[in-house]
């Protein structure tokens, strides 16, 4: 069965002085977020950003494709810490998500654990939706 | 012009199915914020998704790409009331894809008609760089209404 989610976005004014506000998700556990122009092109000075919610996105959807890759190899991880480093170019675009693996996972060696890691990038559901327009990247190690 | 890297990190414990992860990001704004298999595909939700994180993503970035829009066309917003929902969904032979990305928006611009504003949505959604992203694997739509329009 499909599973929506919804995210609702207030913007006041232009672009570069403007600001905008991510009120309210389906789930109610974020928001209000605030966001704007600097935040996302320039420095990020404590508001969040499309691409850092995106970096979010594809870290929590990659670790869960990850565990269940694993366990069905018969190798449960213990602890599976991830990060998603997305590169934004203003004038450009989105063209880089990098994730990285630190896996602490009973019984598997570095090469099963990278086939592994390997397997759930390239099937994560965010991984379908950012491929083909974006250079997924991977750096997997057994903790 | 410069280019910026956003990160995030993410733990999780467990397998797929009883496992559980926490997702935090550099700005602070959220941190350890709980997800798993089972409420990332519940009816009534209590915790954060990828699927939710995108349409929050989707949201913001057409948001800004319409203000800039606007604004070129020498008609900057008041306000705008964007909303995007994304569809995660079974795919036979595909397993769980993203199949669509639905932008809903308002927007309040003093001196805008509706031939103009049509135009302008049309390049927002061209110029904004997540739905140039999921374009290529998933359906993008767009609804937007002119407040007030002439």
């Amino acid at each position: 069965m499909a599973t929506e989610r919804k995210a609702s976005v207030t913007w006041q004014g232009d672009l570069m002085r403007g600001q905008g506000t991510v009120e309210s998700v389906t789930s109610g556990v974020l928001g209000p977020l605030e966001v704007d122009w600097a935040n996302r092109a320039e420095d990020a000075q404590g508001k969040t950003s499309p691409e850092e919610l995106i970096a979010a996105a594809h870290a929590a959807c990659f670790a869960m494709a990850l565990s269940n890759v694993l366990a069905k190899e018969g190798h449960a991880p213990e602890r599976l810490e991830t990060s998603s480093t997305v590169t934004f170019v203003p004038g450009t675009g989105i063209t880089k998500s990098a994730l990285t693996v630190k896996g602490s996972v009973p019984g598997l060696d570095e090469d099963g654990f990278r086939q592994a890691a390997e397997e759930a990038k390239e099937n994560c559901p965010v991984s379908g939706a950012l491929k083909g327009n974006v250079e997924l990247e991977l750096d997997a190690r057994l903790a | 012009m410069p280019r910026v890297e956003r990160q995030a990190e993410v733990s999780w414990e467990g397998n797929l199915a009883r496992g559980e992860g926490r997702i935090s990001v550099p700005s602070g704004v959220f941190s350890g914020a709980a997800y798993s298999a089972a409420t990332r595909i519940a009816q009534r939700p209590e915790t954060t998704s990828p699927e939710e994180l995108l349409a929050a993503a989707h949201a913001g970035c057409f948001a800004m790409s319409l203000a800039g829009e606007l604004t070129r066309a020498g008609t900057p917003p008041e306000r705008l009331d964007v909303t995007a929902q994304v569809t995660l969904d079974e795919v036979p032979g595909q397993g769980h894809l993203i199949v669509r990305s639905a932008i809903s928006a308002r927007a309040r611009v003093p001196g805008a008609d509706e031939a103009s504003f049509s135009q302008v949505v049309a390049d927002a959604d061209a110029g904004c760089t997540f739905s140039a992203l999921i374009r290529a694997s998933a359906e993008v739509q767009v609804d937007a209404t002119l407040e007030g329009g002439e």
